[in-house]
C-alpha cells in the first residue's frame, strides 16, 4: 500500500514535472500534441473539482444544520439557494434567455446574483472611508510617506483632483510608473523565484505535504 | 474628553452619510469635468485602431458581477470600438459567475452596432480549467470550445474561419478582476502563442499590473472606472463611466478631506498628550 500511497504519486509528479518543464522548449508536433491532450485532461479535472467543491460545501453545511450550530439558519438559506438554483438551472437548460425571453434561471442571475454581488462591492466604499478616517494616521515617518503618496494618487486619479491641482496627474503617473512599478517588479521576482524553488521541491519529492497525512 | 478625541471617535454613520451624498448628488447633478486620457489607455485604443478590418479580436471577460460597475463599462467601450472597426470579435470568460453577464454585454452591444452572431462575433462562454483553458485554446481552439455558448459548433462559424489557435488571433484583451486574468493570459498565452495582449482591470489591482505594462508584456492597461471613462472619451461615445466620474471625484475628495481631518485631530491629540506628560 505504501507504493500506491507514497511512491507512485511521487513518481508521477517527478515524471510529469520533468516532461512538461522540458516540453516548453520542444516545439515538435508530438510534443505539442501531448500538451493538447494534457490540457484537455486538466479541463476535465477542473470540471470534477467543481463537483468536489459543491459536494464539500453541501457536506459542511449539512453538518451545521444537523448539529444546529450557531448560524445554522444561514446554512439552510445556502442550501435552499443552491438547490433552488441548480433545479431551476437544469430546468432551463442552463440558459438565461431562450427565444428572446428570460428564463427563471436568467431572472435569478440578473435580479438576484448580479445586484447582490454589486451591493457587496459597492458598500466597500463606505467601509473604506470609515476605516481610512479611523486608522490612516501619520503615526511614523513611513506611515506619513504612505499617507502623502495615497493622497497624491487619489487626487491625481480623478478629474476634480486634476482640476484643483493640475500637477497631481503627472505626479500620480510618476508614482505609478516609477516607484510602484519598480517595487512591484521586485516583489514579483521574489514570488516567482519562490514558485520555482517550490516547484523543484515538489518535483524532486522534497516537499510532500500535498500527499496528505494518514497512515502509511 | 477633548475636542480632538471626540472628533476622532465620530459616529461612523456620519461618514457613511457623507460618502452616500458625495455619490448621489453628482449622479443627479453632473458637472462633467474634463477627463485627461493617459498613455496606458491610449495604448489599447491605438492598437485596436491600427488593426485592419476583419482582424480577430478576442475579449476575455474575466470578472463576476461584483466588479460590474468598473469592468462592464470597459467591455461596452471596447466592444463598440471593435465593432466600429469591423473586427471579428470572439468573446469568452474564465470566470464562471460572469458567464451570463458576459453573454449579455456582447449580445447587447452587437445588436446596437447591427452585428450578426456567428458571422461578426461569437461568445464561446466558459470552460473549466482556468489557465489551462488558455493553453488549450493556444493548441486547438475548436477542442477547447467545440461549441459556442448557444451550442453552435465552432468549426462551422464564419467568424472563426481560419482561426484554429490563439496564434491566429490579432489582439487579446482580458478584462480582469483578479486571478485568473491578465497575468495568466500573459504567462500561458502571449508568451507561447505570440499574440498582442492588452488589459483592463479594477482600480484595486491596476497598480500591481504596472510592471507588465512597463516591460511591454501588455501594450496597454485600462484601470478601473477612470480607465473606462478615458476609453469612452477616445471613442467619442460617453456612457456610464463618464457619468460616474463626477461621483468618483467627489468621493475621492471627501475621503482625502476625511483623512486630513483625522490626521489634524490626531496630531492635536498627540501634542496635548505630550504637554500633559511634560507637566
Amino acid at each position: 500500500m505504501i507504493f500506491l500511497k507514497r511512491q507512485l504519486p511521487l513518481l508521477i509528479t517527478f515524471v510529469t514535472g520533468i516532461v512538461f518543464a522540458a516540453q516548453y522548449y520542444v516545439p515538435h508536433p508530438a510534443s505539442e500534441e501531448m500538451l493538447t491532450s494534457v490540457t484537455k485532461w486538466l479541463q476535465i479535472i477542473g470540471g470534477f473539482a467543481l463537483i468536489l467543491g459543491v459536494t464539500s460545501l453541501f457536506h459542511i453545511h449539512a453538518v451545521k444544520i444537523r448539529r444546529k450550530e450557531p448560524g445554522w439558519g444561514y446554512s439552510f438559506v445556502l442550501y435552499a439557494g443552491m438547490l433552488g438554483t441548480i433545479v431551476i438551472g437544469l430546468w432551463g437548460n442552463g440558459k438565461e434567455v431562450t427565444n428572446g425571453t428570460m428564463t427563471a434561471f436568467g431572472w435569478i442571475y440578473n435580479f438576484m446574483m448580479v445586484p447582490l454581488q454589486g451591493t457587496m462591492f459597492a458598500i466597500l466604499a463606505f467601509f473604506i472611508a470609515s476605516a481610512a478616517y479611523r486608522s490612516f494616521r501619520a503615526r511614523s515617518r513611513e506611515a506619513a510617506v504612505l499617507l502623502a503618496a495615497a493622497i497624491i494618487v487619489m487626487t491625481g486619479r480623478v478629474p476634480l483632483g486634476e482640476y484643483l491641482i493640475p500637477l497631481s496627474g503627472d505626479l500620480t503617473q510618476w508614482i505609478l510608473n516609477v516607484l510602484n512599478a519598480s517595487v512591484r517588479r521586485a516583489i514579483l521576482i521574489g514570488i516567482s523565484l519562490g514558485a520555482v524553488a517550490l516547484s523543484l521541491k515538489i518535483i524532486f519529492g522534497i516537499e510532500r505535504s500535498y500527499l496528505g497525512g494518514g497512515k502509511e | 474628553m477633548s475636542f480632538a478625541e471626540r472628533m476622532l471617535q465620530i459616529d461612523r454613520r456620519i461618514i457613511f452619510l457623507v460618502i452616500g451624498l458625495c455619490t448621489l448628488i453628482p449622479l443627479f447633478y453632473p458637472v462633467g469635468l474634463a477627463i485627461k486620457v493617459g498613455p496606458e489607455v491610449r495604448g489599447v485604443y491605438n492598437y485596436i485602431e491600427s488593426l485592419p478590418e476583419g482582424s480577430v479580436f478576442l475579449l476575455s471577460l474575466d470578472f463576476d458581477p461584483a466588479s460590474k460597475p468598473e469592468l462592464y463599462p470597459q467591455a461596452v467601450a471596447l466592444l463598440r470600438h471593435a465593432f466600429k472597426k469591423n473586427l471579428r470579435v470572439i468573446g469568452m470568460t474564465l470566470w464562471l459567475p460572469g458567464t451570463g453577464m458576459a453573454n449579455e454585454v456582447i449580445t447587447r452591444v452587437a445588436e446596437e452596432m447591427g452585428k450578426e452572431a456567428g458571422k461578426d462575433y461569437v461568445f464561446l462562454g466558459w470552460s473549466p480549467g482556468g489557465s489551462s483553458v488558455i493553453i488549450n485554446m493556444g493548441q486547438d481552439l475548436y477542442k477547447a470550445f467545440p461549441t459556442d455558448y448557444n451550442n453552435q459548433p465552432t468549426k462551422d462559424l464564419a467568424v472563426l474561419k481560419d482561426v484554429k489557435t490563439l496564434r491566429d488571433v490579432s489582439y487579446v484583451v482580458s478584462l480582469a478582476a483578479g486571478s485568473t486574468g491578465i497575468e495568466s493570459w500573459y504567462v500561458f498565452g502571449k508568451d507561447k502563442y505570440k499574440f498582442e495582449l492588452g488589459g483592463g482591470c479594477t482600480g484595486v489591482i491596476a497598480p500591481g499590473l504596472y510592471p507588465l505594462l512597463r516591460s511591454g508584456q501588455i501594450n496597454g492597461l485600462i484601470g478601473g472606472l477612470r480607465g473606462a471613462a478615458e476609453y469612452e472619451v477616445l471613442i467619442g461615445q460617453k456612457g456610464r463611466a463618464v457619468a460616474g466620474m463626477d461621483a468618483q471625484s467627489a468621493t475621492h475628495v471627501a475621503i482625502i478631506i476625511l483623512v486630513m481631518l483625522c490626521n489634524t485631530f490626531y496630531l492635536m491629540l498627540r501634542k496635548g498628550q505630550r504637554r500633559a506628560g511634560q507637566a
